[in-house]
């Protein structure tokens, strides 16, 4: 089964935000409180049990293997017939406003469904989607590793942006891409805790005292199950 | 509604409307209709040009949909960037929708700096502009007018004011405050122009080092991307710096220097490689001159001596030296970038880092200094003179006293602003401004302030209303790069190009673009522009390479052609009198300055007090960005970094907000403090460019604190003229308190403190 997913290469990353603006111009993503589909957030410098660190916590939806924005999308199921991009394969799935990607793994929103409630906003505990209240009615917006660009063989905006090649976008389930290789054989590391293990696809490589303070981002709250 | 009812609400009644929907999202053929129909950038029509968010000027790919700019990306032609650009250069598009654009002519109409404006016509700000200019020529003379300028299109005003015939043609705050000193350095060791940008195959280097450059939060991509790679590859990276900075975190060593006295570790680390015989003997034997002199005036610089001066342990400063010697010669060395620090020391500074780079032997190879390959253009200038043209010197210069300031075009700001004051040597009474924020750019802003009220005119030619607009009697309107031509791009790094900026939409507003103002201009003048219009002139520009504009833009935006940055052993000579390095400079001995640099500590923080140091934030361009919609929202304001220590005995938290009070007494907005022990105790740092004083940038306006702002102290280079801009010092002031900060880091004897001034 294909699965998009991400490393994102913390050596390599200056913390420039080339990502967040390319993303920000590609998605037309208004200015609006928490209004982004990605973020970069600096940690440190601080004293780490490793030394002295300053590094960044480059973050996006994580189109996770079981997504818990999907489980609370209160929409109706409806059958949807999709087609793989990489071939002229099918599949037919019921799926609500938001759901995984058969073919791609990635987690998708589908805008005429969405129904603005913001169940999937609040219930992500990544803080990767948003609700743009900013349209005539409101709807969660988020990273969709840029689904429209890739099926098109365009790199996603982040990822042909990045001044320092460190975001590595790829399909983890073949063994010959880079991605495949720099989690299964170069040990990137994916943000979770004991609380909070949801099968993130975005993963990091880095330093030890870059890591030991990017996980101190990983969530800890089920924020999925804190909602009514 | 609240989320919750409008939940209840459309989940009862928005069922599903088909049962079987088809997911359309797949590859396939379109039809140019389908195009716009396409989500994000794609499907756009895409024009290649050259970035202008800063002054590197990556080539890029413009993207339109129904003529708007939708996305900025990089130009997959370009052997440096690639399809990259960075955070400012993504942001490009909104500089040229930002509603707080210069949008028409304007005329002051209340007092200078008071903010008042009268929208004028083009005709009549050209006529008022024309007519000055000659006013006070006739009446002042013609060295009386001066020009500070910066970037891509300042080119054809500075022949203008070349052709009027000032000494004051070009007086670049760029240089003057920022690389002049380093350029001297280079250009006096190596004999060609070595540092802009930094001549240094980082990509292939074993060792780098870092001397107060903050690579990564100072953005050129190509530099960045090679510099990164290089790590990955195993370079060893040292850092020295008393900021723990984004290069800090990836530095096998950094070094917390005591501010002011880089010069002493240099010196201590030539003494120890020609002591320990760890130099690159061969490299000094056969392609420098002047080592016996070298060895001669640093031995006594010891390592142990340096450690005490430095404030650094002694083992560090050996490993780091050691790195150095262990992977010569395929060391990069920085030459530094922003160098206008302490005044005297500065040029001397950067001639240490270019003679322990010879030392190493770092020249002419892998992973050091390279040579740029140039292609071959024909000089196009811009006005037609007459045969008979001539300029008169002035009978005094203003830059008399500072022997080196000729070698460059234009006059030392800090000499214009001074004779502006004083009216010597001569009067300036007359200032022309093209995109430079002087204000926020030169030390001792209220000094600049108190210049310009001075004058008997001053314009201002820019795209955003800035400090020095708000200050001018004429402000004109500039098209953003995204909407006009500009000179061509000649890549100087170790690729060989030539880019083409072309214009993507027509000017917005009533802004025109630098070409057609300054024919205007110049027609006013009496002068005779030798081109119709920019094709015309690039087409000229272009010939020898068999191109022209039509064609450049037909092939991609981008020519490229083979580079050579790495001469042949035998070939290897240098622009220099010596034709090899020259390791002790006699041209410097003989304007009695040092001819091998020696160690001048730059003056300790008076008691009470801690050395405001600054530098630069990744998404913003000095002072230049800060209003930009989406660059704004993404670092709105700058922070004070605070050791933790020091905070910690001052009681202060991270959050905090204090007002600086520097040494004079000037005192800052307040701003919020960050806790860290990565900085020094004997420093606080603020990122430059925030804290607009200009009303009419009403998203930068206020937000975060000016460094320049806080810089009434200033030295100047005795070489160059170059101000600098790390002599000034700060303590806190919280609930009305003045804090004076403890000294934790004690300044041995050797380091004389600056003093209070007695009224301050």
């Amino acid at each position: 089964m294909r699965q998009w997913a991400m490393v994102i290469d913390l050596n390599r990353c200056v913390g420039c935000h080339a990502c967040t603006i390319a993303c920000r111009a590609e998605w037309e993503v208004p200015i609006g409180n928490g209004y982004r589909r990605n973020w970069v957030k600096h940690l440190g410098p601080e004293e780490t049990p490793h030394g002295l660190a300053f590094t960044f916590y480059p973050g996006l939806c994580n189109h996770c293997d079981n997504p818990v924005c999907v489980e609370v999308c209160p929409a109706d199921e409806v059958e949807v017939v999709f087609k793989d991009p990489y071939s002229n394969k099918t599949k037919k799935m019921s799926v609500k406003a938001t759901y995984k990607h058969p073919f791609t793994g990635a987690v998708l929103i589908d805008k005429e469904r969405c129904l603005g409630c913001g169940n999937c906003v609040e219930a992500c505990p990544y803080n990767a989607r948003y609700l743009n209240e900013d349209l005539e009615e409101p709807k969660a917006d988020k990273c969709t590793f840029c689904f429209d660009r890739v099926i098109r063989g365009e790199e996603p905006a982040c990822v042909k942006t990045c001044i320092a090649d460190a975001r590595i976008f790829g399909d983890l389930s073949d063994p010959k891409s880079k991605v495949y290789e720099l989690v299964h054989k170069k040990g990137a590391k994916r943000l979770v805790s004991k609380e909070v293990n949801i099968g993130p696809n975005v993963y990091y490589i880095g330093k030890e005292k870059d890591l030991y303070l990017l996980m101190k981002q990983a969530p800890t709250k089920r924020t999925w199950e804190e909602l009514e | 509604m609240k989320r919750r009812d409008f939940l209840k609400l459309s989940g009862a009644t928005c069922l599903a409307l088909a049962s079987l929907e088809l997911d359309n999202r797949f590859l396939r053929r379109l039809e140019a209709a389908e195009v716009s129909e396409l989500p994000g950038s794609l499907g756009a029509k895409e024009i290649p040009s050259v970035c202008d968010m800063c002054f590197w000027r990556c080539p890029i790919i413009v993207k339109v949909k129904n003529g708007k700019i939708v996305k900025i990306e990089g130009n997959p032609k370009s052997p440096t960037n690639g399809t990259r650009i960075c955070a400012r250069g993504n942001a490009g598009i909104q500089a040229v929708y930002d509603k707080d654009r210069l949008k028409y002519p304007l005329k002051r109409t209340g007092a200078r700096g008071e903010g008042k404006w009268a929208r004028i016509s083009w005709e009549e700000a050209l006529d008022e502009i024309a007519y000055n200019i000659k006013k006070v020529k006739e009446k002042y003379g013609v060295h009386s007018l001066a020009l500070f300028d910066h970037g891509a299109s300042a080119g054809f005003f500075r022949e203008i004011f070349e052709a009027l015939g000032t000494e004051n043609f070009s007086n670049e705050p760029a240089f003057f405050q920022c690389v002049g000193p380093t350029i001297l350095a280079y250009l006096f060791t190596y004999g060609y122009q070595a540092v802009d940008p930094a001549k240094i195959d980082f990509e292939n280097a074993k060792a780098i080092l870092l001397v107060g450059s903050h690579l990564g939060e100072n953005v050129q991509v190509s530099m960045i991307k090679s510099w990164i790679t290089a790590l990955e590859k195993g370079a060893k990276l040292i850092v020295v710096d008393p900021r723990f900075s984004v290069a800090a975190g990836k530095a096998d060593l950094w070094l917390p220097i005591r501010p002011g006295t880089d010069m002493a570790l240099l010196l201590a680390w030539m003494n120890y490689l020609i002591e320990k015989g760890l130099y690159d003997k061969d490299f000094v034997k056969n392609y420098c001159e002047g080592f016996e002199e070298v060895k001669e005036a640093v031995q006594g610089y010891t390592l142990s001596w340096a450690a005490k001066i430095c404030d650094l342990p002694e083992r560090d400063i050996k490993k780091a030296i050691e790195i150095l010697a262990e992977a010569k010669p395929h060391v990069a060395i920085h030459p530094g970038r922003h160098t206008a620090w302490y005044g005297p020391q500065d040029v001397q500074r950067h001639r240490a880092l270019a003679i322990l780079t010879a030392l190493l032997g770092a020249v002419n190879v892998p992973g050091g200094m390279y040579f740029p390959t140039k292609p071959h253009l024909q000089k196009a200038e811009f006005l037609e003179l007459e045969e008979d043209h001539e300029v008169e010197p002035p009978e005094e210069s203003l830059k008399e006293d500072i022997p080196f300031a000729n070698i460059f075009h234009g006059s030392p700001t800090d000499c214009i602003i001074k004779a502006t004051l004083t009216g010597e040597p001569y009067p300036v009474k007359l200032w022309g401004v093209c995109g430079v924020n002087l204000l926020q750019t030169i030390p001792n802003p209220y000094q600049t302030i108190e210049a310009i009220k001075k004058l008997d005119f001053i314009f201002t030619i820019d795209i955003m209303p800035t400090e020095s607009s708000f200050w001018s009697d004429i402000v004109l309107p500039d098209a953003t790069y995204l909407e006009r031509y500009d000179r061509l791009y000649v890549c100087k790094e170790n690729k060989c190009y030539v880019a083409l900026r072309q214009p993507i939409i027509k000017p917005m507003f009533e802004s025109r673009p630098p070409f057609w103002i300054a024919k205007e201009l110049a027609k006013r003048l009496g002068f005779k522009v030798r081109f119709k219009d920019e094709v015309e002139y690039l087409n000229h520009q272009l010939e020898p390479l068999k191109l022209d504009v039509e064609k450049l833009s037909a092939q991609g935006g981008i020519a490229v052609f083979p580079a050579k940055p790495f001469r042949d052993k035998e070939d290897l000579s240098f622009g220099t009198d010596s034709e090899k390095v020259e390791l002790y400079c006699e041209a410097f001995e003989d304007e009695d300055f040092d001819g091998v640099p020696k160690f001048i500590p730059a003056p300790a923080p008076p008691k009470g007090y801690v050395r405001l140091i600054y530098g630069r934030v990744p998404v913003h361009t000095f002072a230049k960005t800060m209003n930009n919609l989406w660059l704004n929202h993404e670092w709105p304001e700058n922070k004070l970094w605070v050791n933790d220590k020091l905070a910690k005995q001052l009681g202060l938290k991270d959050g905090d907000e204090v007002i600086l009070e520097n040494q004079d007494g000037t005192r800052s907005d307040p701003i919020k403090i960050f806790v860290t022990p990565g900085i020094r105790p004997d420093a606080v740092y603020l990122a430059h460019g925030f804290g607009s004083r200009s009303p009419m940038m009403t998203r930068a306006y206020k937000k975060g604190v000016s460094d320049t702002f806080l810089m009434t102290h200033y030295e100047n280079d005795p070489m160059m003229g170059a101000s600098s801009h790390r002599n000034n010092f700060v303590r806190f002031i919280k609930d009305g308190k003045v804090i004076n900060i403890p000294e934790l880091r004690p300044v041995p004897p050797e380091i004389p403190r600056f003093e209070l001034k007695k009224s301050a």
